[in-house]
């Protein structure tokens, strides 16, 4: 390392301010990329979907498919689907994943074999967990053929309907399954680097374990929790290819439904099928601000320490 | 006098533009070149042949095979263009129509059927009828209604057949030995061994086919349909299969609270003996998936007595295809014993035969009866004596449309 190139006016760091200009070269591409093939393809979606025809231009803008799709008699029911799945999954992903996080920080925080293992559902897709489920958990599956060697059910029909059922069972496993390493990845991190010596503080200060859980650990892993179950939820409320394999032929979860518009024989389907891909993006941003401003909200108001 | 001769002199010009017109019509419609003139001319050209891409088995069929013999036999340069969907040629036809475009057009040859055969008929976008001239053709039964009609359009020899696919219902000859021979033995054996049959929820295709045999079933006839038939009457038959499947629902595997989601799911299912039967749209499948090891050895196949739906596909000719007569003399290879041989090889391609092994001579017969299809596959005789066509289109989407509202969703 040469002197100059150490200097601290030529090191980026943190806290360093960096031109705009410098800052433009540098996102620029990878910017450029993303505003032209994802922002280009919204905004195309977007044309299609309030109805624009080429050659015609504003005259031809309605909302009638927005219109047919929120009188769809389907529309709620599909909506509340799409919600239960998403918010369920997220809801037993993030509490299992606190409690993970919590117990490998106090027993296994270094152990690499535990560290592994978490990994593995990161790295495999959720196509082939999906299919992995419908070949453990399908009343011909393995689960249910281990359980008629072992006598616990008389044949394999007894076996409880676990996939494309109305609960909706083998969809939250694939995600609850993915999703909780993935956020408890983002705790672990966190707690590494709070150290001992806040929880220590409290101990001293005559305070349970659970008043230390719950007025120190959790303030300091809330942002991450709350990043993380946003995230979660924003993904599963989008995804098609697990309902899509494990779900019911109706009602159709929402990313499901817009496929099938989307790819029906009949083209007038197809801005419609647009449509419903925009409500679920607008459905998840809506989320996503109301939960900040919840937020927002709760600190202003002193409410989360 | 003079007002005569007046008269005369502009009824010519218009009388010699009229004519002009008129022949160049006639010439576009009518003068379909003869069989020896087309293969004169075909020496040389080059075949542009816009057709389905998406199967390597076909194309190596296309490109091995055919392109090679082709040229060897001919002197005609074969060329597969590969498109995702022939439906944008079509529409490219639609819009050089309009232009006037009427020569020199890039697509010599098409891979079509159903839906955008009729468009192309509807809007005089073929070159024909030139699928009578092809000394080939001899081999085919035009008195077949699944190649007389494509999806209830008439043929009228404006496109040449090329193979055919045909339902058959799959089962496993050790769980079920006796399998129902007809819809109404089917039915009845549903009912009688309830969770044990389903079908892929429509509009997938295989399952959208086995609602049209309920369809035939609940009408009570099949020819009504390839001709003229009224709305009500179409109501009335399509309320009675949403009835029948209705009815069949609780006896279905799940109780018909859903549906497989594709036949490779369906096949799943069966093979896990979740179901007892499965069927699908290609006659060589349950060998090709015994092959593989997914379906046991003791699978076979069956056609009901009163026919399984069968289509045809066809290759047909633009208007305004630049090398018709190469075009022609391909049309008439792909009819030919050897090249229908070779492509219903199951290593090449195994799709079945637009000619019937009745029309052949001995040894071609022979040949073909002898050609290793896979022990679940039904010979030729057999599966051609027991075809169903297809209805037009139109219905296909209306039950398509009226299943999902009234089956699935009890509406």
């Amino acid at each position: 390392m040469t002197g100059s190139a150490c200097t601290a006016t030529s090191l980026p760091g943190a806290g360093r301010k960096s031109s705009f200009w410098r800052l433009f070269y540098l996102l620029g591409p990878a910017l450029a990329i993303i505003v032209l093939l994802f922002g280009g393809g919204l905004l195309l979606g977007l044309l299609q979907a309030v109805g624009h025809q080429p050659g015609q231009g504003f005259s031809s803008l309605s909302m009638h498919h927005f219109q047919n799709v929120f009188q769809d008699p389907d529309f709620m029911g599909s909506l509340g689907l799409t919600f239960y799945i998403s918010a369920t999954s997220t809801l037993v992903a993030g509490i299992t994943s606190v409690i993970l996080a919590l117990i490998l920080m106090r027993w296994a925080a270094n152990n690499r074999a535990v560290n592994f293992l978490l990994q593995i559902p990161l790295t495999v897709p959720h196509l082939v967990i999906a299919i992995s489920v419908i070949l453990l958990l399908a009343p011909s599956g393995l689960v249910s053929r281990l359980c008629s060697i072992f006598s616990l059910i008389p044949n394999s029909t007894a076996f409880p309907l676990l996939i494309n059922d109305k609960f909706s069972v083998g969809i939250l496993l694939v995600y609850i399954w993915k999703e909780i390493p993935f956020i408890t990845f983002m705790l672990l991190a966190v707690l590494k680097n709070m150290g001992p010596e806040l929880a220590e503080v409290g101990a001293t200060l005559n305070a349970t374990a659970f008043q230390r859980f719950r007025y120190i650990t959790l303030p300091i892993i809330g942002p991450s929790l709350g990043g993380g179950c946003l995230i979660v939820f924003a993904f599963t409320f989008g995804a098609f290819e697990v309902p899509y394999l494990l779900g019911r032929t109706y009602p159709l979860a929402m990313p499901v439904w817009a496929y099938k518009n989307y790819s029906d024989i009949d083209l007038l389907a197809r801005p419609e099928g647009i449509a419903i891909g925009l409500i679920i993006a607008a459905t998840v941003t809506f989320a996503i601000i109301s939960s900040q401003a919840l937020l927002h909200f709760g600190q202003k108001r002193g409410l989360s320490a | 006098m003079d007002s005569l001769n007046v008269l005369f002199r502009r009824a010519i010009p218009v009388l010699i533009v009229l004519a002009f017109f008129s022949v160049s019509h006639a010439e576009l419609k009518h003068s379909v070149m003869s069989w020896d003139v087309a293969v004169k001319k075909a020496k040389g050209q080059t075949v542009d042949w816009y057709m389905w891409g998406g199967s390597p088995a076909v194309n190596k069929y296309v490109n091995g095979y055919l392109a090679v013999e082709l040229k060897k036999r001919y002197d005609i340069l074969l060329r597969q263009v590969p498109v995702k969907d022939i439906a944008e040629v079509v529409s490219k036809l639609v819009v050089e129509k309009q232009a006037g475009k009427n020569s020199d057009g890039s697509v010599d040859l098409m891979w079509i059927n159903g839906e955008n055969f009729r468009t192309c008929k509807q809007h005089e976008l073929l070159y024909g009828p030139f699928a009578d001239a092809l000394p080939n053709q001899k081999y085919v039964d035009w008195t077949n209604p699944t190649v007389k009609n494509d999806f209830g359009t008439p043929v009228e020899a404006m496109e040449s057949p090329w193979g055919s696919a045909q339902v058959v219902m799959i089962y496993d000859s050790v769980r079920t030995p006796d399998p129902p021979a007809s819809i109404p033995a089917l039915i009845d054996w549903i009912k009688a061994n309830p969770g044990r049959f389903t079908y892929p929820a429509p509009p997938d295709f295989t399952g959208s086919a086995f609602v049209r045999h309920i369809f035939y079933h609940a009408a009570g006839s099949v020819e009504r349909w390839q001709g003229e038939y009224s709305e009500t009457e179409l109501e009335s038959a399509a309320a009675r299969t949403y009835e029948t499947l209705k009815d069949l629902k609780t006896s279905l595997w799940r109780r018909g609270e859903t549906y497989p989601e594709s036949p490779v799911r369906m096949n799943t299912l069966f093979a896990d003996t979740e179901i007892d039967f499965s069927f699908s749209y290609h006659q060589g499948e349950a060998s090709r998936n015994i092959l593989d090891g997914l379906f046991p050895d003791t699978v076979r196949t069956f056609v009901f007595d009163e026919g399984t739906i069968t289509n045809t596909h066809f290759v047909a000719i633009p208007y305004n295809a630049a090398d018709k007569a190469a075009a022609m003399v391909v049309a008439n290879f792909l009819l030919s014993p050897e090249a229908q041989l070779e492509k219903a090889t199951p290593e090449i391609w195994g799709d079945f035969p637009a000619i019937t092994p009745a029309k052949l001579s001995d040894d071609w017969k022979e040949k073909f009866v002898s050609l290793p299809r896979g022990k679940a596959t039904l010979g030729d005789e057999l599966l051609q004596a027991h075809q169903l066509p297809e209805p037009p289109s139109k219905i296909l989407v209306y039950l398509e449309k009226g299943w999902e509202k009234r089956v699935l969703k009890n509406r």
